[in-house]
């Protein structure tokens, strides 16, 4: 048969590769300086470079540029080789690239500006979400024009993965991205209180699950075998471990929210599920150790090998530990610590880290056709970074169970033994090992920076890349016996409706019935909208990103109950949009920060605005000096009211003419308060809306003795 | 919104079944997975596993 000559696009792979470093290493950093941040509070420089605003820029840097670019670097290299076939269109490949970096800086602009929808790795506002939605359509366009135009006829176990990646982050990302633009970079989730929970821990949990490790398992799937020079152990297991994983893991997110207020049933099923994960997970980890059989003389040697095994060693640990910590009974010590924290960095640094950078030490020299500048530097970046791991896991860990021990350690007397501020400053030592695992990691990628650029002056890029290959004979007629699975890997329309069933079927399971059963969500009829003001303040909380390191969510133990009030329930949230139960208390619960012996006077909370040290010593939280300066913004008030009754928060009709004078009337009478405290300070501050949102705080549920 | 629906699912008794029914569904999808790929041959395994190496042993007939 007469062989097609074609070429393979490696510019596009080459400029996936640059921007993975870069932004690995911009990631990095703004992780270290967090971090930093914990430790030395007066690193909270200016408004814009607070704790509450750069770890969402960390968040989504490592997330969405980080191992985002190296989804792509990845896939765009072995796509092209698995299909035989360049890139569907060199356009569309350029649009993709620049689109996605565009994203990136208008997110790393944004961020800091303290533009956020409040959700959680889903923090920007609506038109980037458009944008995303975009760009992502154009990858997958690029991606499928390039699958039906291979010239190889079965579709990769790899390619499945990149499939099934694509539509079931498509779907994630606009089903929680439904929210109601009120200006240009403000926005309320359509969804409330327990609903959005759910959604975005859906939402959150699959964003791990198919964007963390889906596709990095489709990278696993190539260039592990490639790296290792012998084909994957079992190609059966991958088939099972493909549809096992995609099938199970959307199923696990309700684990995020085991003991809060979401319906019983839907955290008993988000456990079951979580638990059953770990069997695909392992089968994917030993098909990958396995591939190394007989071949772990080269382990020594190879330092690409040594990357791979860490990053796959990881990858075992972290689905490990994962079902492990959706147990109620381990959710109930590790949830809102830092062992949380330990347990996604073994998966950030060891598993997505370390397969990016074995594979960026493969894929350079390959496509530069030279060999790597130093092996002697890359096997210190080895070094570096899984001695990093570790600097960085075993102090995070030990923080977790010191803390939660610490909230939950009741005195003979049967009080609780230490104030949250006493955990607090008991964990700064481990902050400050942390600091040192995240430099030694960082400073191995920097090396790996090094290394690269001199490796890129040693060779010269072959931008198109000769290859050959014979055509796909159009007219194939199936065997009658054959494989019903054979017939859906050849056919990638076939395989990507397949998968969007397979997903569909645990979300929908899951979310259908919390969203149209009454009864789920029991109404509590003395929680009231929020008051305009409370409104504008409960936005600065938003945008300040306070639900970062506090929770809004009381768990019905004695500890919790003790130390914060009466337990959390679903009804107190329904005006929520966007719910702020948070995922981590670095800072105190907040839930009933109004009422009851938590219930502080107005002048101490703005005390503790513009010096937290100075009415709690050795606090860590940033100071807001800028909430004191800055005027309260009320020209959106009216349409923010509005936008609230469109989302069904029951205001009253024509509310928003007045609401601007009810805003007034509550600001003077705090600013009444404040003065005969000795604060003189203008009505207009943004620091009063703050201070009616955090005296609202748990007041619906504390006036009615509720059953 | 989603009235229509609302009005049929608002009706259902006993939701505490769907992990029960998930969990069937997930058992039946699984059991009917591992006994079709039991059925795939060898050789055809084989041959998908080798899909990566391809591409090498084209470009080294090449040069």
């Amino acid at each position: 048969m007469q062989l097609e000559k074609f070429y393979y696009d490696n510019r596009i792979v080459k400029n996936f590769t640059y921007a993975t470093i870069l932004w690995g290493c911009v990631g990095m950093l703004a992780g270290l300086w967090i971090a930093l941040q914990l430790v030395f509070p007066s690193l909270n420089i200016t408004q814009y470079g607070s704790f509450g605003r750069l770890r969402p820029l960390h968040t989504n840097a490592v997330i969405f540029a980080f191992v985002g670019n190296g989804i792509f670097m990845g896939v765009y290299y072995s796509l092209q080789r698995l299909c035989k076939a360049r890139m569907f269109s060199d356009t569309l490949s350029r649009i993709h690239f620049w689109g996605w970096q565009l994203i990136i800086v208008a997110a790393a602009i944004t961020l800091p500006l303290g533009l956020t929808s409040g959700k959680e790795y889903a923090e920007l506002e609506w038109p980037i979400d458009i944008a995303i939605t975009i760009i992502w359509v154009i990858f997958g366009w690029n991606m499928f024009g390039t699958i039906i135009k291979r010239r190889e006829k079965h579709l990769y176990v790899a390619i499945w993965f990149y499939i099934a990646t694509f539509v079931t982050v498509a779907v994630l990302h606009l089903v929680n991205s439904f929210e109601l633009p009120v200006t240009l970079f403000k926005s309320y989730s359509w969804y409330s209180g327990v609903q959005d929970a759910l959604v975005q821990w859906w939402y959150g949990h699959n964003a791990v699950a198919f964007f963390l490790t889906t596709p990095y398992l489709g990278l696993m799937y190539y260039f592990l075998p490639k790296a290792a020079n012998r084909p994957v152990y079992s190609y059966k297991l991958s088939i099972i471990h493909f549809w096992a994983l995609i099938f199970l893991y959307i199923w696990a997110g309700p684990h995020h929210l085991l003991y809060t207020a979401l319906p019983n049933w839907a955290q008993s099923l988000g456990v079951v599920f979580s638990l059953m994960l770990i069997f695909p997970s392992w089968g994917g980890m030993i098909n990958g150790l396995l591939t190394l059989r007989g071949a772990w003389d080269r382990v020594r040697d190879d330092v690409i090998l040594k990357f791979m095994v860490v990053a796959i060693t990881a990858y075992g640990m972290a689905t490990f530990e994962g079902p492990m910590l959706s147990l109620k009974t381990v959710s109930a010590i590790s949830h809102y610590t830092d062992w949380i924290v330990a347990h996604v960095h073994v998966g950030a640094l060891g598993w997505n880290g370390m397969l990016t950078f074995g594979i960026i030490y493969w894929l350079i020299p390959r496509i530069f056709k030279t060999e790597l500048y130093s092996k002697k530097l890359a096997n210190q970046h080895f070094w570096l970074g899984t001695l990093g791991i570790i600097f960085y896991a075993v102090p995070m860990y030990w923080a977790g169970f010191t803390q939660s021990a610490m909230w939950k350690q009741f005195t003979d007397a049967g009080q609780l033994k230490y104030t949250f501020l006493e955990t607090v400053t008991y964990m700064k030592p481990f902050y400050a090992m942390r600091s040192l695992g995240g430099s030694l990691y960082l400073i191995g990628a920097l090396i790996m920076v090094y290394n690269i650029i001199k490796t890129v002056k040693k060779g010269s890029l072959v931008a198109d890349e000769a290859a050959e290959a014979a055509p796909l004979l159009k007219d194939y007629t199936p065997h009658a016996t054959e494989h019903w699975h054979r017939k859906i890997e050849r056919k990638p329309v076939q395989l990507m409706v397949f998968s969007i069933i397979v997903i569909l079927i645990g979300g929908a399971v899951e979310m259908i019935p919390t969203f149209l059963i009454k009864s789920n969500v029991p109404t509590i009829s003395s929680v009231k909208p929020y008051t305009p003001l409370e409104l504008e303040g409960r936005d600065i909380y938003v945008r300040e990103g306070c639900y970062v390191c506090h929770s809004q969510m009381i768990r019905p133990f004695r500890s919790e109950t003790e130390r914060y009030g009466e337990y959390s329930k679903a009804g107190e949230f329904v005006y929520d949009h966007p719910f702020q139960w948070g995922s981590k208390r670095t800072g105190p619960d907040l839930a009933r920060e109004g009422t009851g012996n938590l219930k502080k006077s107005d002048s101490w909370h703005f005390r503790h605005f513009r010096d937290p040290a100075s009415m709690s010593e050795g606090s860590i939280m940033p100071a807001y000096p800028a909430l004191l300066e800055n005027d309260l913004n009320i020209s959106n008030t009216k349409a923010k009211i509005k936008a609230m009754r469109t989302l069904g928060v029951p205001y009253a009709k024509d509310y928003e003419n007045y609401a601007l004078q009810e805003l007034v009337t509550q600001s003077k009478s705090i600013s009444i308060n404040l003065k005969i405290d000795g604060i003189q300070v203008s009505p207009k501050k943004e620091v009063i809306a703050l201070i009616a949102y955090m005296q609202r705080l748990g007041k619906d549920i504390s006036l009615n003795n509720q059953k | 919104m989603f009235k229509f629906i609302k009005q049929y699912a608002e009706t259902i008794n006993h939701v505490n079944i769907y992990p029960m029914i998930s969990l069937a569904i997930f058992l039946l999808f699984f059991i009917v997975l591992l006994v079709f790929v039991k059925k795939i041959s060898k050789d055809k395994i084989e041959e998908l596993s080798n899909i990566p190496f391809e591409d090498d042993l084209l470009n080294k007939t090449k040069l």
